[in-house]
């Protein structure tokens, strides 16, 4: 999965939760002053993010995200270790 | 201290005869049963199979989608009944002191269908696998906090659990709020989402429900000599609870009078009431009491159709009003829509209302062959026009929490 399609996934998430259109969403997107998801919100948020991707986000990982990018950019790093382990070299 | 006038200004329901008060109401007078094969959930290992689902009921109808998404069924029955309520009553919530608007609702379960849903992923999944919002939607009193919430009503806000008599102790404890002035207004009423695998199985465990599976529109059949337990069902109903001045001067249409409640407890067993039915005699005789009555001229009974409670509470009629017991006309509402547990004493004070302003006693349905333990008039079958000046609201919970209400006609 390369970063296009996991900003497209974490836009779908996003939008089903938020009910809007994953064309009003974008990487700069900030969640609490752009789309308005309060603190319980973004425990949600990331708990959705957990059964799409089929992971567990530690909390202290939780405390920096801040944008669609931050979660893109985890998503990212943790899908990379992910191959890594898979496909050891 | 001077105990002010209430009266009901507004009603709400969501029941499986029917959603909303015109189409419920008809489907009363009329004796509509609406108990059908359950298809909610996987009924294949149980004993019984039929219950009262609330088909066609879109909670997106009466509130934004982003809500109807987070909350529990229970709490669709509420916010959905709280909607249809505030417009009949024509109160704008805008226009109200917040602080003198309350909430108090009833609920015998709270949010059971998250909760199980929940229960099951915990324990297949693992526990950091429960949705964080899971204390939220499973809280019982998230009912009426969502009803607040969605309105801004800040008075005195809560949600009573006492099994089959919530709903009427919500209306009661609503209705003292407002007499003795802690709120002006009060939106009261009951909901349950029972219909679950879980909870359904458990109560088939107990062995209440009726197994009469063949015939789901004939199972509930109250004071009947084949009845063979009580039919479960979901729903809600809220009313609005308004201080009779200020409902006068600001034009309301004034549906009913609230004029006696009174609750207290058999202290006997879990699930059986008392057999002679003192309890539920002295809670009668209590809200006359407190109405300043000496008779009513129709009971809704609480009458769930099980052998032991519609004995009992015949019992009670006739020790509270002797040989007038026989001339008072005396309904089951459950004979139509079954038992819906926590709703059940809310459905019914929608039925009380509507009886007032009709003139109309709806019947009990299914009642061929009354039970000789039950010799009292049932209106069987087809509901009777008759002239109603005060009509008294049974509910006993499990556990033997006793309730009676009182409504009057306004005058």
């Amino acid at each position: 999965m390369n970063r296009q399609e996991i900003e497209a996934k974490v836009r779908d998430v996003l939008a089903k939760k938020l009910g809007i259109e994953p064309g009003n969403i974008s990487g700069d997107s900030r969640l609490a002053e752009d789309l308005g998801i309060d603190s319980f919100g973004a425990v949600e948020l990331m708990f959705e993010i957990e059964e799409a991707f089929g992971l567990k986000i530690p909390d202290s990982d939780i405390m920096g995200v801040r944008s669609v990018n931050d979660i893109v950019g985890y998503l990212e790093g943790w899908l990379d270790e992910q191959s890594k382990s898979l496909n050891p070299r | 201290m001077n105990r002010r006038r209430v009266v009901v200004t507004g009603l709400g329901v969501a029941a499986c005869n029917g959603v909303g008060v015109q189409d419920f109401w008809r489907a009363n007078v009329e004796g509509r049963s609406g108990i059908t094969p359950i298809d909610a959930f996987d009924v294949t290992d149980l004993a019984s199979k039929i219950g009262g689902q609330v088909r066609g009921f879109v909670p997106g109808s009466y509130m934004p989608d982003d809500i109807a998404k987070r909350v529990d069924r229970f709490v669709h029955f509420g916010l959905a009944c709280a909607d249809m309520a505030l417009k009949d009553s024509g109160l704008r919530p805008e226009a109200e002191d917040p602080d003198r608007v309350g909430v108090i609702m009833g609920s015998g379960l709270g949010g059971l269908m998250f909760h199980e849903e929940q229960m099951v992923a915990a324990f297949d999944r693992g526990a950091h696998r429960i949705n964080p919002a899971a204390v939220a939607k499973i809280s019982p009193n998230a009912v009426a906090s969502h009803i607040a919430i969605r309105y801004g009503f800040k008075g005195p806000n809560m949600v009573i659990s006492t099994a089959c008599a919530s709903g009427a102790h919500a209306i009661g404890e609503a209705f003292r709020k407002v007499q003795y002035g802690d709120a002006d207004i009060c939106f009261t009423g009951g909901v349950e989402a029972p219909l679950t695998q879980f909870n359904f199985g458990a109560y088939c465990a107990l062995r209440v429900l009726s197994k009469n599976n063949e015939r789901p529109a004939a199972a509930s059949r109250p004071f009947e000599i084949g009845r063979d337990g009580f039919v479960m069902s979901e729903g809600g109903a809220v009313l609005v609870l308004e201080e009779r001045e200020r409902a006068l001067r600001r034009g309301a249409a004034v549906l009913a009078e609230l004029t006696g409640y009174a609750s207290n407890s058999g202290a006997h067993h879990m699930v059986m009431p008392e057999s002679e039915g003192s309890d539920a005699a002295r809670v009668m005789k209590a809200a006359l009491r407190d109405a300043g009555l000496q008779r009513v001229d129709y009971i809704n009974a609480h009458a769930t159709s099980t052998r032991a409670n519609d004995a009992a509470e015949t019992k009670a009629i006739k020790a509270v009003f002797a040989e007038e017991a026989r001339k008072i006309p005396i309904s089951s509402t459950k004979s139509m829509i079954g038992h819906a547990i926590g709703a059940a004493g809310a459905i019914e004070a929608v039925v009380c209302v509507k009886a007032l302003q009709d003139q109309i006693v709806p019947p009990t349905i299914n009642l061929d062959v009354p039970d000789p333990a039950c010799d009292l008039d049932y209106v069987p079958r087809e509901s009777r026009r008759t002239k109603l000046e005060h009509v008294m609201s049974n509910s006993f919970g499990f556990g033997n929490c006793n309730v009676a209400l009182i409504f009057s006609r306004e005058s």
